[in-house]
């Protein structure tokens, strides 16, 4: 080895045989491979807009199965919006992927949806929370990660414009996980009317200020480029879900929806934007999506949380469920009537004692006297006695 | 083009001439036109406004006026819309009213809709209360009770939602409430048949109660009708398709929706439930429909008005009474 001169000798021995840094990423691929991945996938939007069969389209495979009809009738007038988790592993070539995906029936589905995006909410920042603690923790090896890393937002085809509900909605969640706005059922928009409603669903979302997720364009090769604007000039997606495989006009086996009139394929770039939805969630932008929940999401709930609660400090739980309001002003109610009660209680024991007392007081001082006339008997005739009363001196 | 003139291919032969249903026969040849008053209700983006040009055959409705990007949070309230358009059906002339309901179910919160349409349908009962008894009548009294509501369902595939649920069952004491599919192009053949079993058996289930096309009570033996009534029940809810545009195909006009995957024909009967529907409103039943807002329903509205009326009026006597036997 030859004694190194000034500035460029060092950059001159790597290029001359290598010391292996370039053999990191393949041991970094390795590691990966092993260790596999975790990725949450929430999905949000009323009943009948298609979320149970897109995932069952997407994953090639039944993970949620459909209400039977005895379920779905209890949900009618529920009023309220659930939140279930479907789990799921899946393998490819050796890798693996830990999938939980979250679904949120009864989302949008009353009279009165005022707030039915609170639960939504919560959820998210209830996984921020768990993580955040188990970090905080002396032992930190098995953390459950469940923190949402994407959550597809559908929306209701009405060709119209976003409802104030949707607006409300996707303000709240896009603020605090990566949102994806997708037009579910698509295959109910003429192709005119389609353009005309995803421009005007991002007008709207430009004009209220909500948050969606924008995947990085930039890239080195000018394939993987345009494909990324395709994508984003694409948004939102328009889906067509369907899990089951039709015969076209043509003779092909494709999987879509079969109508009188055609076949609409759920892979065709023409009919929907499955494909682009597919690359982005899996493909090509997972480890972005990852990325951006750890580094912008989470680290958005880490710095405000830490700024107010001290290390370790649980987090105050701020109640503003109407029903849990109730409840707490019947018990806190309940409660004050028993403390009265028990004081009443109280207050006549008390009164019962002083009187037994007063009165065992006055039989003292009665035995008391009579011991004093006694005594002063005593005094009397020891006093009044013969000579012989020196004895009695006392 | 539907002018009167009877050459309409793709429209099935009327099974039952209108003039044989009873009370009829004053329209056949008037001037005026028999009047229809049908009400529109269902959320927004089903098809409302594209079902009614459809059903008149011209672009009476202009498409709706959407609020502004920055505004979109805001729901804008329910409100009510009339159109009149005369329309000729089978030789009879039709003034139709339609009433149109657009901002219902757009808000968060939908409760209040409910309650305007329903004081909306009693308010036309009212007015026909108030110029029954006046002492001089209004010749030219126009009857604006509300004839029948085509309620819109959303094509979930599921069941009926708490909205639908909730709607049908108030109106449908106070008028003759027909559900429909709004666009039904959304669901395959297959999913549009369990669709609407689930639908009736969700009506079954809660005791909504929906126009079921009743035998008229006097034509008893009469088959035909019978049967058609049965086969419109198996229909239910209708499917329909509302028309964007129109192809000229051999010279016959052709009412279509055009998909990168095929043409969905709106007048076809495989495809959407719509000419039937209209067959239903503006003929064979506009008859029924009518008599049984007018007799029916009305005659219950008045009969549970009046009655409170009297209670209220009974107990304030009764008061009075009380208190002038105290005084006395």
């Amino acid at each position: 080895m030859s004694a190194p001169d000034a500035t460029g000798s060092a950059k001159s021995q790597a290029s001359a045989g290598g010391i292996g840094i370039a053999n990191l990423p393949n041991q970094l691929h390795k590691i990966v491979t092993k260790k596999g991945t975790n990725f949450s996938l929430m999905v949000v939007g009323e009943s009948g807009t298609g979320k149970t069969t897109f995932i069952n389209t997407l994953l090639t495979t039944e993970l949620i199965e459909p209400l039977d009809d005895a379920s779905r009738r209890k949900k009618q007038l529920d009023k309220t919006v659930d939140i279930n988790i479907h789990k799921a592993e899946l393998e490819e070539k050796m890798f693996s992927v830990k999938l939980n995906v979250v679904d949120t029936p009864g989302f949008g589905d009353y009279v009165d949806n005022n707030d039915c995006w609170l639960p939504v909410v919560d959820f998210i920042e209830n996984q921020y929370e768990q993580y955040l603690r188990q970090e905080q923790q002396p032992v930190r090896k098995g953390i459950v990660d469940m923190r949402v890393h994407a959550c597809l937002y559908f929306i209701r085809p009405n060709g119209h414009t976003l409802k104030p509900l949707d607006v409300r909605a996707m303000k709240a969640i896009g603020a605090r996980v990566n949102l994806i706005p997708i037009i579910a059922k698509a295959d109910t928009l003429s192709p005119a009317a389609l353009r005309q409603f995803k421009k005007r669903v991002m007008d709207v979302i430009d004009a209220q200020s909500i948050r969606i997720y924008q995947p990085p364009v930039d890239s080195e090769d000018e394939n993987t480029m345009q494909r990324n604007k395709d994508i984003i000039s694409a948004m939102p997606f328009a889906i067509i879900g369907s899990d089951r495989e039709v015969k076209t006009a043509d003779g092909r086996c494709v999987k879509g929806r079969l109508y009188p009139w055609g076949v609409a394929e759920v892979e065709n770039d023409q009919h929907c934007d499955f494909k682009k939805l597919r690359s982005l969630l899996i493909r090509t932008h997972m480890l972005d999506l990852i990325s951006t929940t750890e580094e912008v999401h989470y680290d958005k709930y880490r710095t405000t949380q830490m700024k107010t609660r001290k290390f370790g400090e649980p987090k105050l739980k701020k109640n503003d469920n109407k029903k849990f309001r109730e409840e707490e002003e019947a018990l806190r109610a309940r409660f004050t009537e028993k403390v009265k009660l028990e004081e009443n209680r109280f207050r006549q024991w008390e009164q019962r004692l002083i009187a037994e007392r007063d009165r065992l007081n006055k039989d003292l001082e009665q035995e008391h006297n009579l011991v004093k006339q006694l005594e002063s008997e005593i005094e009397a005739i020891a006093n009044s006695g013969s000579p012989n009363g020196k004895f009695f001196r006392k | 083009m539907r002018d009167g003139s009877g050459e309409e291919s793709n429209v099935a032969p009327s099974v039952h001439s209108y003039s044989s249903r009873p009370g009829s026969h004053r329209y056949k040849n008037a001037k005026k036109g028999l009047p229809f008053n049908l009400m529109l209700v269902g959320e927004p983006g089903l098809g409302r406004t594209t079902f009614l040009n459809t059903l008149c055959e011209r672009q009476v409705a202009a498409p709706a006026e959407l609020p502004s990007p920055e505004q979109a949070h805001i729901a804008e309230p329910m409100r009510f819309k009339h159109y009149a358009v005369d329309m000729e059906e089978d030789g009879m002339k039709i003034m139709l009213n339609i009433i149109d309901t657009p901002g219902f179910g757009n808000g968060t919160d939908n409760e209040t809709c409910f309650n305007q349409i329903q004081e909306y349908i009693e308010a036309q009962y009212d007015e026909v209360l108030a110029e029954e008894n006046r002492i001089k009548r209004n010749t030219k009294f126009k009857d604006t009770r509300v004839h029948a509501v085509l309620y819109f369902i959303s094509p979930t595939g599921h069941s009926l939602r708490e909205i639908d649920i909730e709607l049908m069952k108030r109106l449908g004491a106070r008028a003759n409430v027909i559900p429909v599919i709004g666009r039904s192009d959304s669901l395959t053949p297959r999913e549009l048949v369990l669709f609407k079993q689930r639908i009736m058996n969700d009506v079954a289930h809660y005791g909504i109660p929906v126009y079921n096309f009743p035998n008229p009570e006097d034509d008893d033996e009469d088959e035909e009708t019978a049967e058609e009534n049965a086969e419109l029940r198996t229909m239910m809810p209708f499917a329909t398709v509302g028309c964007e545009e129109v192809f000229n195909e051999d010279g016959r006009p052709v009412r279509v929706r055009t998909y990168p995957w095929g043409v969905v024909q709106v007048d076809n009967d495989e495809h959407s439930d719509f000419d039937r529907l209209r067959y239903v409103l503006l003929n064979s039943h506009i008859g029924d429909l009518r008599e049984r807002t007018q007799n029916d329903l009305y005659e219950l509205y008045r009969t549970e008005k009046l009655s409170t009326n009297a209670a209220a009026a009974a107990a304030v006597a009764a008061e009075a009474a009380q208190l002038r036997a105290v005084a006395a």
